[in-house]
């Protein structure tokens, strides 16, 4: 039995190197902070909102993502889309994100059997 | 005023003004989104908003993450350089502080136990405010805007490393030859010592015998100073036989070295060494005296060997910590 204290940890550390390709990912369809962290929930990647807020700042900053105030709704809105160089750097940590996986799993057969 | 709105304020407050009115129009947004679908699930409001401020935490983390501001004093790039910076400085003044004040309070008249708390207080009080003020200037290079260009400087400087950085371990095995010059030196000086002693000067006009040393000094401070020279030498020998300088052995060290040089400054200093009567007759009166050049050389002279060679042995046993120590060369 894995300690889960351990784990979570472990899980964090993990989680973190893959939430800014997340959030890229994800917001090549527009989107408000709290959409953002219900889309990345129903896809099987949970973050926390005290996380995911500062960071949609600081990748508009870097020029990843491009923000809009929507005020047609009831309630405004800062809506977040992933622009031209955001998408560019997405497509590449996607690629690395995949290989890494294939190789871990080639390691995991390797030594297994 | 509701919870969202504290929260709200209590967040804003630590971020830059240029970008506070965005922040909370935004965070607004979002924390009541989170809580109308909290609500929608069938939760009290009261309720569904606490948690949503308790999954957010502490505003004040929340604000450093916005800012992007450290939330630490000193970060692992600067960590290094200051740890260093500042055990530098505290090995190195913090002895000598204490030596000059101890000697400066016996020179004053005052009695040694209170001399020596005087050194010591002055060494704390030394010791205190280097860490306070090498802390500050941390603290700032680690945040401050113009200290950019600087902190990445010690950054690409801490983490450039070779192997010529390793600390030494086999040359810090004290020799046996290095042992024999300071036993040698050590033997000279009480030698010196005695010879000091029974050294006397006849005078021209009545034959009679002149002692070059003060005679009060003979009494009790040459035997001590020559039973603490013979102490010294014995540091050297156990050392040798350890093979290296350990903590204890710097310890005994420091006390020895600093209870032969600050009575030997003190002495100098109040004009206690030579016998004035000798000085007369040589015809140099400001040999004997406590602010006549002879006297001030001396003092200085002690207070930078007796500094140098403490420092010298607690480098080596700093940098031997934890090394084991080669078997003793036959």
């Amino acid at each position: 039995m894995v300690d889960e204290e351990l784990l979570g940890t472990h899980r964090q550390e993990l989680r973190r190197g893959t939430v800014v390709l997340a959030c890229l990912l994800a917001l090549r369809t527009p989107g408000y902070g709290y959409a953002l962290l219900k889309t990345l929930d129903a896809a099987g990647i949970p973050s926390d909102a005290n996380t995911i807020y500062p960071l949609l700042r600081r990748l508009e900053e870097r020029g990843l993502l491009k923000s809009e105030w929507n005020t047609d709704d009831a309630r405004p809105r800062k809506f977040y889309r992933t622009s031209a160089a955001g998408a560019e750097l997405a497509a590449q940590l996607l690629t690395d994100m995949t290989s890494l996986a294939a190789s871990l799993r080639a390691l995991d057969g390797g030594t297994d059997r | 005023m509701t919870l969202t709105e504290r929260y709200l304020a209590a967040t804003l407050r630590g971020i830059p003004d240029g970008q506070r009115a965005d922040v909370e129009r935004e965070l607004r947004s979002s924390i009541t989104d989170a809580v109308e679908d909290r609500v929608e699930a069938g939760e009290e409001r009261a309720v569904a908003e606490k948690a949503v401020l308790e999954g957010l935490g502490s505003p004040t983390t929340l604000a450093a993450s916005y800012s992007g501001r450290p939330m630490y004093l000193i970060g692992p790039d600067m960590f290094p350089a200051y740890r260093h910076i500042l055990v530098m400085l505290v090995a190195i003044v913090v002895p000598v502080v204490a030596v000059i004040q101890t000697a400066v309070g016996i020179g004053g008249g005052g009695d040694y136990v209170d001399a020596l708390l005087g050194g010591l207080a002055a060494a704390l009080n030394i010791g205190v405010q280097l860490a306070f003020w090498v802390t500050v200037v941390f603290v700032v290079l680690e945040r401050a805007e113009f200290a950019r260009e600087a902190r990445s400087e010690i950054a690409v400087a801490t983490s450039r490393w070779t192997v010529d950085m390793l600390p030494a371990t086999t040359e810090d095995r004290v020799t046996i030859g290095e042992v024999a010059s300071e036993v040698f030196t050590t033997l000279l000086t009480i030698g010196g010592l005695f010879f000091l002693r029974d050294l006397a000067w006849t005078t021209e006009a009545d034959g009679a015998a002149l002692s070059v040393l003060n005679p009060d000094l003979t009494a009790f401070w040459l035997p001590a100073l020559i039973i603490l020279m013979a102490a010294i030498g014995g540091i050297w020998v156990v050392v040798y036989l350890v093979g290296r300088w350990t903590v204890p052995l710097v310890t005994a060290f420091a006390i020895l070295e600093s209870a032969f040089a600050v009575p030997v400054i003190v002495l100098a200093l109040k004009g206690a060494i030579i016998n004035p009567a000798f000085a007369e007759e040589i015809g140099w009166r400001p040999l004997a005296e406590g602010d006549g050049p002879a006297m001030l050389a001396l003092a200085a002279g002690v207070l930078l060997v007796t500094a140098w060679e403490i420092i010298s042995a607690v480098r080596r046993a700093i940098r031997s910590r934890g090394s084991v120590p080669k078997e003793v060369p036959s």
